[in-house]
């Protein structure tokens, strides 16, 4: 549910990009976004509201693909370190707390334009 | 057609983290702390609040944000109690965005040691946005249910600390307190868990030393 308010900080970013790049109008193809596991995005609610929130804006027509890492821990108490299944943020091997080594990534990598 | 790659490498939250960090500096100048007290609507942020304006007096003086949708019956409510409160109407916004709770420090009084933030009632949404907070308190009511970390682990892992509300109707509950904490536990393994009534004042003394024992 919290993916059209997180779009609105993506699509800002995007074109604040092209302004900053004086890329006009149409020739943004894709923008490819890294939304780590722990965020809980759902791709489709995601590429949902960047088509609605791109709309009339220089990015329109612009593709979003989204890029999930898997959530990565490493255990506070023995070192063991692996992939984890969220909600359960602990150690597999002894059960300990986790801190998040991966998975965590909220960024926008790449824009694609049209030359 | 060709195509060219432009690699950004961009924070999503870019804006919303840069007015975050405003926020954190212009804390630290004034040795301030902030907590942001996130829960669902009607989980008792306010009535929280409420309690520790008197658990607090003489210990720790703090003003008061608060985010709702529409009206201002929250800040007037803790404003009843002798506390300074600033009402922040989102409007159609389901958080507090970074920008608007900057904008609020303005408007605080002086002499502060302490900043309360009662967010948006979302268990979800305000999670997600770094307002320049000290640490997020997670705010979940009993009647609620036990297993609503489990469904909602981002703000549970996020929290600094977590508040089980309204311990006073247990009795009234089928909520089995051992699975809740069990649960919160296998989340968020090392921020403390303060269970409370804000209606008895049962438990509120332990969140009261936390939150004036925090350093800004």
């Amino acid at each position: 549910m919290h993916e059209i308010s997180i779009c609105q900080s993506l699509v800002s970013v995007v074109l604040d990009e092209l302004t900053q790049r004086a890329i006009g109008p149409g020739r943004l193809q894709r923008v490819r976004v890294v939304a780590g596991q722990l965020h809980q995005l759902v791709p489709d609610a995601l590429t949902f509201a960047y088509e609605l929130l791109t709309r009339d804006t220089p990015a329109a027509g612009s593709q979003l693909e989204v890029r999930t890492p898997p959530l990565e821990a490493q255990c506070r108490s023995c070192g063991w370190r692996g992939a984890i299944e969220p909600p359960v943020f602990l150690c597999e091997a002894c059960g300990a707390g986790v801190d998040i080594k991966g998975g965590d990534e909220l960024f926008v990598e790449e824009l694609e334009l049209a030359d | 057609m060709s195509t060219a790659q432009i690699p950004i490498h961009r924070a999503v939250m870019d804006d919303s983290l840069r007015k975050a960090t405003a926020t954190r500096a212009w804390l630290a100048e004034r040795r301030l702390k902030m907590f942001n007290f996130i829960g669902s609507p009607g989980a008792g942020k306010t009535a929280l609040l409420e309690a520790l304006a008197d658990a607090l007096a003489g210990r720790l003086k703090f003003a008061v944000i608060e985010g709702d949708c529409a009206t201002a019956r929250d800040a007037e409510r803790v404003a009843a109690r002798g506390i300074s409160a600033i009402q922040i109407v989102t409007g159609e916004g389901c958080h507090l965005p970074a920008a608007a709770v900057h904008q609020a420090l303005a408007d605080l009084p002086d002499g502060m040691e302490c900043i309360l933030v009662e967010n948006v009632g979302n268990l979800v949404c305000p999670a997600a946005f770094d307002i320049g907070e000290t640490a997020k308190i997670a705010v979940l009511s009993v009647t609620e249910g036990e297993d609503k970390p489990l469904k909602y682990p981002g703000l549970f892992r996020k929290a600094g600390a977590i508040v089980l509300s309204k311990t006073d109707l247990l009795p009234h509950l089928r909520f089995n307190l051992d699975t809740c904490r069990q649960a919160i536990r296998q989340i968020n393994s090392a921020a403390p868990l303060f269970e409370l009534s804000a209606k008895t004042g049962a438990g509120l003394p332990a969140l009261a030393d936390w939150l004036a024992q925090q350093k800004s």
